[in-house]
């Protein structure tokens, strides 16, 4: 009785985990296929415009060199500097605002926070067009974009703090008790005890900070207000894919896609690690 | 090597939660005093008010004769062992010890002679390279010892350091730290929940609840003359059976209690002490520690009988809950070595007994103010 | 109603005691309403209070103070400076004149112009020296707007500072009466790494916040109350000026027919709404289930499924989803492929970029999200789902739970006190969800009904590409895109607050733990 029990277990085990990896692999192949087609179509030689076919008939370099002759390569140098500044400044008022929430208890620190978050309820979109005038009076918007940009990314950027702030809670608060009895300044507690302590959560900061420029849309759009030099990728490539354009630029937005893809892909995969941890102890901490 | 001074201390949290009440100490210099006290009594917060870890809401505290109100920790040369030992993760337990000291500026072959110097004495130099989380609790708990020690401060800060060791390990630990007291020879303040670390290890102790000292006083002192219901019932183990009972006088001018009916002479002194303080009669409430009942015979005048409920057999002793005819619940011990031998593995439940008390034993406290009538 | 204690609402039978938890909610609002209005007029009350405190205090100390201290009242920092704390003092001057320089330089000038945001527009002039008549510019409407914004701001800067500079001389005065030492500069650095340290750290940060985020957020608040757009810009071609209520108006009044701001502002939201929802549920459930999928035990290469799907975080979102919705195009590769197999004879509109379904986008924008938001779903719960104690498995196993039992009483509502506030800031984050939408369809397709009042509206846009696309189009309604931006903001309020109110887990920060 017990032994038919125990094979009746097995097998219906067997056959649940024969549909997981059904699942799965036919969710690996819905999730890479996008990534696999737009790699494919960015050595399609034959035709530049879109088509109903996946594999190239003729392959080429052409579409890289292609984009190496365009103003993609100032829209890349662009974000990629962008991006190493935001990802510098972003990190220090990050960093700066989460400690200080999580390990000073001052008079106004409740209401700070509790400012904060209503602040965040506000479409930011809302702010943006003033931005762009304020921005436009200092000279830094088109052609300058990139300092512009940089600017408005770095300023607000102590906002994001929760995610970091969670994981200076979880750091013991005796241990900044121990070192200040031990003859350590605040400062000094920060940079001895707590910034060691904390790599996860600097690597992470840094490496959403990096990303995030990749990607950003709107306000590059908005900075930079149609002065091709003063474009990051997105908003450069994303003019590619209109009505007027798609035409002779497809496969060089495939290819672009590539050459933006892979450093931040590889660096992400790198650091993948810290920013699954970052990512865990956020949700939960909200 | 300093006194310190509590004058009003006073504690309140931004809530209006009011910790300390006016707390008031002169600790001397070289003394190892102990706060002890249940949970949320605020013994953790005046040491870390002490510490400069908690702002100071009133009153001052002195060290060696200094207001250091509004020092920063660092500036109050001070030392303190932490619950959780608090040791810095990312640094060796070389690092850790030495931390203080390269804050200090002290150069490297001094802060050598003096870890090293510190490590032998805690025999943790096999471990100076591991990282704390290689280390077991007690070797952690060395390590926090340790890094107290080599600051030569004024004062010794310990807040409940034993409380996270196995019961063994914090057995040992006590009477390492003693040696240690003899070793440092400095002012030691030492908290704890637990009443037998005080009694074991503080010069004097001051007994706290809610934000108040109950007592300050040496072990002797609060064990044998406890200020108020609290404290008897606190300190010792298992804690002071209490009865309502009524206080009388007899024709000779001797007191007398009656508990459970049983007509019992206040005698070994306690009759005159309690004239001296013309304790009135009536109802008191009546303290005896298990260790001062005694079992008597049937038919002995003072004795009590009752009935078993539980016993505990704790080898060298044993622990009876008796249960005497009025319902009132008592603890009773008795050394096995006073019990015939068919009785050493305990009492059979529900068999009846007998038991007394002399009156040098007895503690009486008000049944209003619940202070002791001695005071 | 009648309120049952905890025995007898035990006793209750299932529906009863749903009713009862139900009634007892409903009944509850008013309290609470009560009780917030109570908590407004106490914050009032007490802010008056505090206010009056000051003004005595400041009084007291005038009264009281040496002249140092009185002459401070003027010139700031004097009594610090006299009293030999220079770093102090000029730090006081210093802001002192900066103020007024800043009033002189403009400053005033923005702010008497506030209350009309320009008296002269643009206009011609004639010219003697040309004989003719040219344009000139009068008063800039956006930048009286703008900087008569800072300047209050500086204002309420100035006054704080003042008020600290004049507590600063009654504390002075205080020390050196009771026999004690002032701290020098030295030690005044000092503690801005030690004690201190807290402010050194904001410093920055909330400069930049207050730069750059809430400046434009109360300039676009105060938009909402103008004329401002593209034929009113404040000075290439005309002046804007207040027009109180009017636009709030215009946004919420129900006119009846189809083509009007309320409307289509009720069909917007709607849709917002059921996306929201849609998205982060859909992603919620889905994503746990896979991570759930693939921490089940005796299933190998967790990590390659893993990687395989994290690897979609990596990659620039405007790549990903532009090239998504270029393959579901009409001629893209899908149809492509669909009509090579012969399963189609006429290519599928997906993203109704022609058609005017409207549900077929709406869903193809949901679906892809959730090819969006799964894997960031599945890292989050799989950390969550791997805390969870295994003893309550365990002992619910023993108490004879099955697998779904043990997945909906166990899993479930752990996973939901967990991340209650990531689902919170999840929904509100996606009902501004702006890349999905915008890269995708753009908003479309077209909903001829709506578009006539505001734009070119479409069936997915939501509040917040509509209030792009205002900005954008050829009107640039700003003060409508200024009304929407706070309705939204009214919408993620409410939501929050009542979420907030229900969820256990969010209301203290340090339960956590």
């Amino acid at each position: 009785m017990s032994n038919k029990r125990h094979m009746g277990l097995r097998a219906s085990a067997h056959i649940s985990n024969t549909l997981i990896y059904i699942v799965l692999v036919v969710m690996s192949v819905v999730w890479l296929i996008p990534f696999i087609c737009i790699v494919l179509q960015s050595f399609r030689v034959e035709s530049t415009w879109q088509v109903g076919y996946v594999i190239p008939q003729k392959w080429g370099w052409d579409n890289y060199v292609a984009l190496w002759n365009s103003d993609f390569k100032r829209w890349y140098l662009n974000t990629f500097i962008t991006a190493l500044a935001t990802a510098v400044g972003q990190t220090v008022f990050v960093l700066c605002m989460s400690y200080t929430l999580s390990r000073f208890r001052f008079k106004m620190r409740q209401g700070l926070m509790r400012f904060m978050l209503v602040l965040g309820m506000f479409p930011n979109m809302l702010a943006m067009i003033v931005l762009y005038r304020v921005l436009k009076d200092l000279g830094l918007t088109q052609a300058n974009a990139v300092p512009g940009l940089i600017l408005v990314y770095i300023a607000s950027s102590g906002m994001g703090y929760y995610v970091s702030k969670g994981f200076f809670d979880t750091i013991p608060k005796s241990l900044d008790e121990a070192a200040r009895v031990d003859g350590a300044t605040r400062a000094q507690v920060l940079w001895k005890i707590i910034l060691p302590l904390a790599k996860p959560i600097v690597i992470y900061t840094i490496l959403t900070a990096f990303m995030a420029p990749w990607g950003d849309f709107v306000l590059a759009r908005y900075i930079s207000f149609g002065t091709s030099a003063g474009m990051n990728v997105a908003v450069g490539m994303y003019s590619w894919l209109q009505q007027d354009m798609i035409g002779q630029r497809y496969t060089m937005f495939c290819a672009g896609g590539v050459v933006v893809a892979i450093p931040v892909t590889i660096l992400f995969m790198c650091l993948q690690k810290y920013y699954v941890e970052g990512v865990t102890g956020g949700a939960v901490k909200g | 090597m300093a006194s310190v001074k509590l004058t009003k201390v006073k504690k309140v949290y931004d809530n209006n939660v009011v910790a300390v009440h006016d707390f008031d100490l002169d600790i001397k210099d070289k003394e190892f005093i102990v706060f002890v006290g249940p949970s949320g009594c605020g013994k953790s917060t005046t040491l870390r008010m002490i510490a400069g870890l908690e702002d100071i809401s009133d009153g001052t505290v002195e060290i060696d004769g200094e207001v250091v109100n509004d020092l920063q920790p660092k500036d109050r040369n001070i030392a303190m062992v932490f619950q959780n030992y608090a040791l810095y993760p990312h640094m060796t337990v070389f690092d850790n010890i030495a931390f203080s000291l390269r804050l200090q500026k002290m150069p490297e072959d001094q802060i050598y002679e003096k870890v090293t110097a510190a490590a032998e004495v805690l025999g943790i130099t096999d471990y100076l390279l591991r990282k704390p989380r290689a280390l077991s609790g007690g070797q952690r708990q060395r390590v926090a010892i340790g890094r107290a020690m080599v600051r030569n401060s004024k004062v010794f800060l310990m807040d409940e350091p034993l409380s996270n060791l196995d019961a063994k390990l914090r057995n040992q630990m006590r009477a390492e730290i003693i040696l240690l007291r003899q070793k440092l020879n400095t002012t030691f303040i030492y908290v704890t929940h637990d009443q037998t670390e005080a009694m074991t290890l503080g010069d004097r102790i001051v007994i706290m609840k809610d934000g108040y000292i109950q007592q300050v006083g040496t072990p002797a002192e609060v064990f044998e003359m406890p200020k108020n219901l609290f404290v008897a019932e606190f300190i010792g183990a298992p804690k002071m059976n209490v009865m309502r009972t009524e206080l009388k006088k007899d024709l000779n001018g001797g007191y007398t209690v009656s508990p459970f009916g049983v007509k019992l002479a206040v005698d070994g002194g306690k009759s005159e002490a309690l004239a001296a303080k013309h304790a009135p009669t009536g109802e008191v409430l009546l303290g005896v520690r298990p260790e001062h009942i005694t079992l008597a015979k049937e038919g002995q005048p003072g004795a009590i009988p009752c009935t078993v409920e539980v016993n505990e057999m704790m080898g060298s002793e044993l622990h009876l809950h008796v249960v005497t005819e009025d319902g009132t619940r008592l603890i009773v011990r008795v050394p096995t070595i006073d019990l015939e031998p068919d009785q050493r593995h305990g009492l059979q439940r529900d068999s009846r007994l007998y038991i007394t008390f002399r009156g040098k034993v007895m503690h009486f406290f008000d049944p209003e103010s619940q202070e002791n009538l001695l005071n | 109603m009648k309120k049952y204690n905890d025995l007898e609402y035990l006793r209750l039978s299932k529906g009863q005691k749903f009713l009862y938890r139900l009634v007892s909610f409903f009944a509850a609002i008013p309290v609470a309403l009560k009780n917030g209005c109570l908590g407004i007029g106490r914050f009032f009350k007490n802010l008056a209070a505090a206010i009056g405190r000051e003004l005595a205090d400041i009084v007291l100390t005038f009264k009281n103070g040496d002249w140092k201290t009185r002459l401070s009242f003027l010139i700031m920092g004097f009594g610090s400076m006299a009293r030999g704390q220079v770093l102090r003092g000029l730090l006081f001057l210093l802001f002192e004149a900066v103020f007024i320089f800043y009033m002189i330089m403009g400053g005033g000038h923005w702010m008497s112009l506030l209350s009309s945001l320009g008296r002269i527009g643009p206009h011609d002039e004639y010219s003697a020296v040309l004989d003719a008549y040219t344009k000139v510019y009068g008063d800039n409407s956006f930048k009286i707007l703008l900087y008569g914004v800072l300047t209050i701001f500086f204002i309420i800067a100035l006054v704080y500072t003042w008020r600290l500079n004049i507590k600063q001389n009654k504390i002075a005065e205080d020390i050196l009466r009771s026999g004690k030492k002032l701290r020098s500069g030295k030690e005044d650095l000092k503690s801005m790494v030690d004690d201190q340290f807290h402010k050194t750290l904001l410093a920055l940060p909330l400069t930049g916040i207050i730069l750059f985020t809430v400046m434009p957020i109360i300039f676009m608040v105060l938009v909402a109350f103008t004329n401002y757009d593209g034929s009113h810009d404040g000075y290439n071609n005309a002046l804007f000026t207040w027009v109180g209520l009017k636009n709030f108006r215009t946004m919420l009044t129900w006119s009846g027919s189809g083509v009007n701001y309320s409307a289509t502002f009720g069909e917007i939201l709607t849709w917002t709404l059921i996306w929201a929802f849609f998205a982060t549920f859909t992603n919620y459930f889905l994503g746990m289930f896979v991570a759930m999928m693939i921490n089940k035990k005796g299933i190998y290469l967790k990590k390659l499924w893993r990687t395989v799907l994290v690897l979609t975080i990596a990659i620039p979102q405007f790549i990903s989803l532009l090239y998504v919705s270029k393959m579901f195009a009409k001629n893209g590769i899908v149809n492509g492929l669909l009509l090579d197999l012969g399963w189609i004879t006429q290519a599928i509109d997906f993203m109704g970029s022609q058609a005017h379904n409207a549900l077929l986008p709406r869903v193809m924008v949901i679906l892809i999200n959730i090819w969006v938001g799964i894997p960031y779903l599945m890292l989050i719960t799989t950390g969550i789902l791997m805390n969870i104690p295994a003893d309550l498995y365990e002992s619910s196993r023993i108490d004879g739970a099955n697998a779904w039992q043990q997945y909906t009483k166990i899993t479930l509502p752990y996973m939901l006190f967990i991340t209650g506030p990531y689902l919170l800031t999840s929904f509100t984050n996606n009902i501004n969800n702006f890349n999905v939408i915008y890269l995708l369809t753009g908003g479309a397709p077209t909903n001829a009904a709506a578009s006539g009042a505001a734009g070119s509206v479409g069936y997915t846009d939501l509040l917040i590409t509509w209030l792009f696309k205002i900005t954008m189009g050829a009107e640039s309604q700003y003060y409508m895109a200024s009304v929407i931006g706070i309705l939204v903001f009214l919408v993620v309020a409410i939501i929050s607050l009542v979420v907030y109110n229900v969820l256990p887990s969010i209301k203290n920060e340090e339960d956590f733990q």
